[in-house]
């Protein structure tokens, strides 16, 4: 719909730049990224003209089935790999490579086993050439906001999944990035742990004021977490529709049982079935 | 906690075997006691075999009579001199072969590219025993250390290669691209994150090429050099010594043995972290 109203608009004389609104920080069009071989057999087009404006401090969910190119959107948008057509800027500038000012939390937590989390956290100031005792205070107050005070000396192998996302997420926020990134985050954790760390996310994303892209494949996960639901389908990966949420901020928990929370999630479910059907 | 203090108010069955395996000697499941009992009763079944006069003592002394002869060349110096021999021929082939494999594995498994034309060569090189080398060895380095230093390397490299290179190919992608967006200098990814996730592959690796050099620097002593515990051997078979023959032969064994032992406790520190050395 989004795409259709776009093409209706008349396009920018070539080499004229873009007009855009000062708050779009992310702004991604007709992006597509093909894998694989020169002929079209062994081709798979993970991506296809993707289209997606992301304004500053806006919460946004990625959802779809396995295979929709969320994750691979993700780590373009990261900078981990490159897109094979169209346009990806961040403030109006190309992003050709990783930065800090867009920090990935990933499913599987990438904390540095050989480091306590305390030095987990500390990676990315270190990283900034900051002096060591300015870093250990970030790290201290980044730790105290994620709740694991106390657990600053123990190594990863020794905490929980839910602790090890937790302090994934204070070393994300440790180099003070623009954007976060999620991808699945919360995939690994049982149900319960995964409920708390959903309301954490949401209590520390409207702390930090983050904008941030949230990658899952769970419908309640995303309506529960996000300014705006962009929903995926599956080959080639596409944006298929977008869903406002028009509910408050910080989100509680007993924002699962609004009516609209409720009629929204199973409309999704009953949009997103036959792909998700299609998919397993 | 609460199943803990339920469990204390009424122990189930499978807690009420505890007591009795409380009993049995706690120094039996000590892993350094077992160790020392194995090797006890393995020099009991070779002293009692050469004493009931099951074996000839020409053609294996017992373990007494070795042992005598380590004492006296102990007190002569002898062994202090052959060992000191051996043990500096194999710190610098080891040293050389640390260098050369590890630089090579990191490239290789860095880039892929420079790995297809690396790792032909390297496998094809690899399984040319030591033994086979000795020739060319002494017509390029003579019979001075040199030609031991070589075949230490030859030894060594190829563990340290293979260990490096399958540490570096197997590296976590996004531990790799956590680094990279958390802002990491390239120093930064080495130092910090590259080298240590490595170490749990890397250190074994080097620990079994230590002990193919040791086996290298005595295959070496045995022909191209004129001391070392491999020369010693051989000096000692010439004159008949068998006793000798025997000690040089367990003096390797015991030190190649210490060697081990000692990079084992040092990779369990230094891995103390890394699944591997958890059970």
């Amino acid at each position: 719909m989004a795409a259709n109203t776009a093409l209706k608009t008349p396009a920018p004389p070539p080499g004229s730049p873009q007009a855009q609104p000062a708050d779009i920080q992310i702004d991604i069009r007709n992006l597509g990224k093909v894998y694989g071989g020169t002929s079209s057999d062994n081709m798979v087009v993970a991506l296809d003209g993707v289209d997606l404006r992301i304004r500053r401090g806006e919460f946004i969910s990625l959802l779809g089935p396995s295979g929709c190119g969320k994750s691979t959107l993700l780590g373009i948008v990261a900078g981990f790999q490159s897109a094979s057509s169209g346009t990806l800027l961040q403030n109006g500038r190309p992003i050709v490579k990783p930065d800090p000012s867009r920090t990935v939390v990933f499913q599987d937590y990438a904390l540095f086993g050989w480091m306590t989390v305390q030095q987990n956290v500390e990676f990315g100031l270190k990283a900034k050439g900051m002096a060591k005792k300015e870093r250990a205070e970030i790290a201290r107050s980044l730790i105290d906001m994620v709740r694991l005070t106390g657990f600053e000396e123990k190594y990863p192998h020794q905490i929980s999944g839910g602790m090890k996302q937790r302090a994934a997420i204070a070393r994300a926020l440790a180099p003070d990035p623009d954007i976060l990134l999620m991808d699945e985050p919360f995939g690994a954790l049982d149900a319960q742990t995964r409920v708390l760390l959903q309301e954490e996310i949401a209590r520390i994303s409207s702390e930090a004021g983050k904008t941030v892209i949230f990658v899952t494949h769970g419908i309640d996960e995303a309506v529960f977490l996000a300014d705006r639901v962009v929903v995926m389908s599956p080959r080639p990966g596409r944006v298929r529709e977008e869903v406002a949420v028009p509910l408050p901020r910080p989100r509680t928990a007993e924002m699962r049982s609004d009516p609209w929370f409720v009629s929204t999630v199973n409309d999704l479910w009953e949009t997103l079935k036959p792909e998700w059907q299609k998919g397993e | 906690m609460e199943a803990n203090t339920k469990a204390h108010a009424a122990p189930p069955p499978f807690m009420q075997r505890a007591p009795r395996r409380a009993v049995s000697p706690r120094i039996l499941t000590d892993r350094s006691f077992r160790a020392a009992l194995g090797l006890t009763a393995f020099f009991a079944v070779w002293q009692a075999l050469t004493s009931l006069g099951l074996i000839d003592a020409f053609l294996l002394p017992s373990p007494v009579a070795v042992a005598g002869a380590l004492w006296d060349m102990a007190l002569d110096g002898s062994l202090w001199v052959h060992l000191g021999a051996s043990l500096q021929r194999v710190a610098v082939g080891f040293a050389l072969a640390c260098v050369v494999g590890m630089a090579l594995g990191l490239i290789c498994g860095w880039w892929r590219g420079v790995a297809d034309f690396v790792r032909p060569v390297v496998e094809a090189l690899r399984p040319i025993p030591p033994l086979a080398w000795i020739p060319i060895t002494i017509l390029w380095f003579g019979l001075g250390d040199a030609a031991s230093y070589f075949l230490v390397f030859l030894g060594a490299v190829f563990p340290a290669f293979v260990a490096t290179y399958t540490a570096v190919r197997g590296l976590d992608r996004n531990q790799m691209n956590a680094a990279l967006c958390l802002g990491a200098t390239p120093w930064q990814l080495f130092t910090d994150v590259l080298i240590p996730a490595s170490l749990p592959i890397i250190l074994p690796g080097l620990r079994i090429a230590l002990g193919v050099g040791w086996m290298c620097v005595v295959t070496a002593e045995l022909i191209a050099a004129q001391t070392g515990l491999g020369y010693l051997i051989q000096q000692s078979r010439m004159l008949f010594q068998i006793n000798n023959v025997v000690a040089g032969m367990v003096a390797i064994g015991l030190v190649g043995f210490a060697m081990s032992a000692v990079l084992e406790r040092i990779e369990r520190r230094v891995n103390a972290w890394a699944p591997s050395e958890r059970n």
